[in-house]
């Protein structure tokens, strides 16, 4: 059992990872981390202080998850990731759906399930979830690889009378590989949107559609998938829950003057504090829209508050900065030596940087307003947490990756 | 090694595009995104800093104390006082503190719970919801106390507010006017001098929250308010109150439709009290406060008066009838003919005309009150008998061109130019007012004796106050002094002159005239013991209207020699038999005349006749021993009631200082808890000044005589104001009005 343990890990290459981390990548990253962390107290000490007499209720807890995170990421930097490759699979999936399943059972927060409650502390299951589908596709897609590429036909008798039909083979093997990925991805999605979790749920398709895409999965396969996709989405749009509450967003979006201080006031007042920012902005901590205007600013409406004082430079800059976290995450996974790690790599980079779009997207009223936090800026416990230990891996992956320096 | 590199190389091309493409979207999305917001900040930025910086700025109005409205001694009659309002914020009302606001609420300002709830539930979605009004301080302060305790400073909110208040109620009501709800003046001096009174008020511009808390530390900008001016008028409550109680029993006496009255200085022109009855009360202003006025509307009212007659009595209780109404003055017109024909030549002292009871002008007849005619007459008794006829006389002698030149010499044409709000400008469209339009002798013969002339109260009584003083017009006012909020005078009104109207002879020669009319003619009634009263009274007919209705009215001054105070008494459309102004208005005149100048201090001077209905304050005779008492006693004319067997006197009625008649009853008691004697009122009704003074001792009662107290037969009492038949102590005081019906109808 030991040996067998000692030999895989031999195989895997050691416990710990061997090379230098990807400096470019980490002092992006700490960037970010920085300047994030900075926003969120200017942004929530008003609120922080009215709701509980204490300017730094939500910096102070951001922070003390922030070093659960860094530590996390120091030891995850530091061992050989390749080791999680069928762990990180099997047992993250399992986890995670564990988890998406207690979170259903536990009373509903806020009329949703998106949480699980231990002891006073809050988690949020989907932030694990997310990390966990990216590990199980690009196991997966890495160790199948062969399979998603190759164009023999499948020997299944249905595909074979198509394939006839259509008189070359349409229905190949990758098939054997792509609809359990399929699966796995739907399941996930389903788990999260049965938490009334909307956003977790775009954005957990849109994370498994990613790692598809790079996993060389071929284009026509995503037609029938999103197909399939959109399907489950309008089937659960219909049901009572989602409806009425797609329908708000939907209708407060397409209608700017829709319940000015119910449904649009938030939105109203993100727009406020981004049109008030101007090109320098009114400088830092100097927001007025932060002063119980911007419903819950240290959530997802973050961005506007940087906007109004930092201004449209201070905005951009911010956005330079996470596209070249994105870049040096897709340089380092591009050139990882194997394909887990690749995709590890880029899936999780464009995570960050799906989020960062949507989030942005729905702070300048772009798109429907739809729950998503910004990474690194926004408060929330798990998501930190997860997101550093994420980052971890992909600076575990830059120690091996050939990047030319 | 080699396996890595195998594995590099099955990296194909097409993963390599997979990578670039995604790169790619992340590219513009990211640039989409910065676009989005340089859209956002630079182009759409203006009009989002706009509407954030709209509901982030608190104004806070510093509302200006209202100006304060005195008379002329600096007795309030009209002021503001702090009030608050209480509103909320329904939306903030939740199911863990809806008891709470409603249980505060409804403690504090004595709401009904099942209401409010109601009313709450209804506006649950509303930010705001007024909840109170007028709330004062004390009410104020124990709610704020509530709301700090239940924690509701987020739902529950007050705001300053102010309150007019008129402490004398309905006391000058339609000169002072009154507010609206916001504190504007709708009617009389608040309304003519809203401006003045108001102030300016101020703001406070502060940041705030998006609760509404004020941001510390933010900036904020205070424009001060500018408080009102307040307001010392010539009006005296005294003078008013004298004023407005004997018209009150006039209207009660009479059945008026109205009564009105002024009482002017008479040098001045300062307005001392302005009366119209029936009025209302100005801290309820929509209350109507006569049913009488109600009732006449129901009556007599237009269709559209009689289906609503609250609403038109409201509206006619607003208006002050002695500025905005016209009326005929009827024979008191006399005075001003007389004084025109005088000024002119056209009569002098030695003028005799011979009264036949009727004249002829043209085609038409035209009679005299007293049909058999006055006989040989001179211009003192024209006026003294209201002689129609002889009037006429005078009218035809001076013909229309000089009969308009005093016309308008008097200020009948023109507004008096008070400063009261509502005056008419003289009627237009009626003939005499356009030289053009030939004036025919016939109207020329109506206008002689003030029928057909439409004229005002105020346009009479400033009239009036022109001959008695010495011929000078002067231009009535109200307003004395504007104070602003210091206590610094910020204007003074001087006394304006209008014109010399006739010259000081014909003044004094037309104002022996009228004191003659009161003492010996058909003002009579209007006599007053001791002061010398000049007067005129007038009789005139409502025309246009369907039944015959009339107008009784008494103008004049005194003391006549050096007049104090002008007045003019009017009562419209009286009901019954007696309508003439010498039987009705002069009583009034007299009243009012008689307390003012006592009031006013001016010395009595008494004739012979004065002296025998004279009264007399009742000595100290209390805790003296009754010996000493009697012997006190022995000066006076005082029939004396001696009641107990004690020997000093432990009480008396009436009580020392009490005015008597000289020759009263005092009652004198000589035991500790001995009853009280007790006599029945008779019934003085009919009785001469002499048959009732004998009733009153023997009854052991004292009167005091009001009205006319000349001993003659004519003269008779015609009220009293304790009922016949009550029971009242022995001594007491019951004062007794009594007026002569005959030789003073015009």
């Amino acid at each position: 059992m030991v040996k067998r343990l000692t030999d895989y890990i031999k195989k895997q290459g050691g416990i710990f990872a061997k090379g230098g981390i990807d400096v470019m990548f980490f002092a992006f990253l700490m960037l970010i981390v920085v300047v994030g962390l900075v926003m969120l107290y200017s942004a929530s000490y008003v609120y922080a202080y009215y709701k509980y007499e204490d300017s730094s209720y939500f910096f102070v807890k951001q922070l003390r998850n922030t070093l659960i995170g860094f530590v996390l990421m120091l030891v995850f930097s530091k061992l050989n990731y390749k080791l999680f490759t069928d762990i990180g699979a099997i047992g993250g999936t399992l986890l995670s759906w564990m988890l998406l399943m207690l979170a259903l059972i536990m009373p509903a927060h806020n009329g949703t399930h998106r949480h699980i409650y231990i002891g006073g502390f809050q988690f949020q299951p989907s932030d694990v979830a997310k990390f966990a589908l990216i590990l199980t596709l690009a196991a997966i897609l890495s160790k199948y690889h062969n399979v998603i590429v190759s164009k023999k036909p499948l020997q299944a008798p249905l595909a074979q009378r198509l394939n006839s039909t259509l008189g070359r083979p349409f229905f190949n093997d990758s098939l054997k590989i792509i609809v359990p990925c399929f699966g796995i991805i739907g399941i996930y999605c389903v788990l999260v949107l049965a938490g009334s979790h909307l956003s977790g749920t775009i954005l957990m398709l849109s994370i498994g559609l990613i790692l598809m895409f790079l996993g060389e999965v071929r284009g026509k396969w995503f037609v029938g998938g999103g197909a399939a996709a959109a399907a489950v989405l309008f089937i659960a749009s219909q049901t009572n829950l989602l409806k009425d509450y797609m329908e708000e967003r939907i209708t407060s979006w397409l209608d700017k003057d829709f319940d000015p201080l119910g449904a649009r006031w938030q939105i109203n007042q993100a727009l406020y504090a981004i049109g008030s920012g101007g090109l320098f902005g009114k400088g830092l901590g100097q927001s007025t829209l932060k002063h119980l205007y911007v419903s819950e600013p240290q959530n997802d409406m973050i961005f506007s508050i940087v906007v109004e004082e930092l201004g449209l430079v201070g905005a951009a800059l911010i956005i330079v900065i996470f596209a070249l976290l994105i870049w040096r995450g897709v340089v380092i996974g591009v050139n990882c030596p194997d394909r887990y790690g690749a995709l590890v790599a880029m899936g999780v980079v464009f995570q960050v940087g799906v989020q960062v779009i949507l989030n942005i997207l729905v702070a300048t009223d772009s798109v429907p307003n739809t729950g998503i936090s910004l990474p690194f800026f926004s408060y929330g416990g798990t998501a930190i947490i997860v997101l550093l230990a994420q980052m971890g891996f992909v600076l575990s992956i830059s120690r091996s990756s050939r990047i030319r320096r | 090694m080699a396996k890595t590199k195998n594995e590099m190389k099955s990296s194909s091309l097409t993963a390599r595009r997979g990578v670039i493409l995604m790169v790619l979207i992340a590219a513009l999305a990211f640039g989409g995104c910065i676009v989005r917001i340089a859209y956002l900040t630079l182009v759409k930025g203006e009009s989002y800093r706009e509407k954030a910086e709209a509901q982030q700025l608190s104004v806070t109005t510093l509302e200006a104390a209202r100006g304060t409205i005195y008379d002329c001694n600096m007795n309030v009659l009209a002021q503001s006082a702090s009030v608050w309002m209480v509103y909320i914020n329904p939306s903030k009302v939740t199911d863990d503190n809806r008891n709470d606001v409603l249980t505060v609420l409804c403690e504090n300002l004595h709401l009904d719970r099942a209401e409010l709830t109601e009313k709450i539930a209804a506006h649950a979605e509303s930010n705001y919801l007024k909840i109170k009004g007028e709330v004062e301080y004390a009410e104020k302060t124990a709610l704020v106390d509530a709301i700090y305790a239940n924690k509701l400073t987020n739902v529950i909110f007050i705001d300053g507010d102010t309150k007019r208040y008129y402490p004398n109620g309905s006391l000058a009501s339609t000169i002072l006017g009154f507010t609206g709800t916001d504190g504007n003046g709708l009617y009389g001096l608040e309304y003519l001098y809203d401006e003045v009174l108001t102030g300016t008020n101020g703001r406070t511009v502060t940041a705030k929250d998006g609760v509404q808390f004020e941001l510390e530390n933010a900036y904020e900008v205070t424009y001060d308010a500018e408080q009102g001016v307040s307001l010392q008028l010539t009006i005296d409550s005294e003078i008013q109150t004298i004023l407005e109680e004997a018209l009150a029993n006039a209207l009660e006496e009479t059945q008026a439709k109205n009564v009105y009255g002024i009482v002017m200085n008479t040098k001045t022109g300062a307005l001392l009290a302005v009366a119209n009855l029936p009025d209302y009360d100005p801290n309820d202003p929509y209350g109507v406060l006569y049913e009488s006025l109600t009732a006449y509307f129901e009556e007599n009212g237009t269709e559209t008066e009689k289906a609503d007659p609250v609403a038109a009595a409201r509206i006619e209780q607003w208006k002050n009838k002695s500025i905005a109404d016209f009326y005929y003055p009827g024979s008191v017109y006399k005075v001003f003919l007389v004084s025109g024909a005088y000024e002119e030549g056209v009569i002098n002292d030695n003028t005799q005309y011979t009264c036949y009871g009727t004249i002829t002008v043209g085609e038409r007849h035209i009679k005299d009150f007293y049909t058999t005619g006055h006989g040989l007459e001179t211009p003192c008794t024209l006026l003294v008998n209201s002689c129609n006829t002889f009037a006429v006389h005078v009218g035809q002698m001076m013909g229309a061109e000089l009969y308009f030149k005093y016309f308008q010499a008097f200020g009948f044409s023109e507004r008096t130019n008070v400063d009261l709000s509502g005056e008419s400008s003289p009627a237009v469209g009626i003939t005499y007012h356009d030289p053009d339009v030939s004036f025919t002798y016939s109207d020329l013969a109506s206008a002689s004796f003030g029928q057909s002339i439409a004229v005002t109260p105020l346009q009479i009584v400033t009239a009036v106050s022109a001959i008695g003083n010495g011929g000078k017009l002067m231009q009535p006012y109200v307003v004395e002094r504007e104070i602003d909020f210091q206590g610094n005078t910020v204007s003074v009104t001087e006394p304006v002159v209008k014109r010399q109207v006739i010259s000081e002879r014909t003044a004094s020669t037309v104002a022996g005239w009228m004191e003659k009319v009161v003492s010996d003619g058909t003002g009579k009634n209007a006599y007053v013991a001791g002061y010398r009263v000049a007067g005129k009274t007038g009789t005139s007919e409502k025309l246009g209207s369907s039944d015959t209705a009339y107008i009784g009215s008494f103008a004049g001054f005194a003391p006549a020699n050096d007049p104090e105070i002008s007045i003019v008494i009017i009562i419209d459309e009286p009901r019954g038999a007696n309508y003439s102004g010498g039987v009705i208005a002069a009583p009034v005149a007299g009243e009012v005349i008689e307390r003012t100048l006592q009031y006013l201090g001016v010395e009595p001077t008494y004739t012979e006749n004065d002296i025998s209905t004279m009264t007399i304050a009742a000595p100290a005779l209390t805790g003296l021993p009754l010996a000493e008492a009697q012997e006190k006693l022995n000066g006076y004319d005082y029939t004396v009631r001696i009641v107990g067997d004690g020997e000093t006197v432990v009480a008396q009625c009436p009580e020392s200082g009490r005015y008597t008649p000289v020759n009263g009853v005092i009652v004198l008691y000589t035991q500790q808890n001995l009853e009280k004697e007790q006599t029945d009122v008779p019934d003085f009704t009919g009785l001469t000044v002499y048959q009732a003074n004998k009733l009153a001792v023997n009854s052991s009662l004292n009167i005091r005589i009001s009205g006319s107290g000349a001993d003659e037969s004519s003269v008779v009492a015609y009220k009293q104001d304790v009922e016949a038949g009550a029971v009242v102590e022995s001594g007491s005081i019951v004062t007794v009005s009594f007026r002569t019906t005959s030789g003073v109808h015009d």
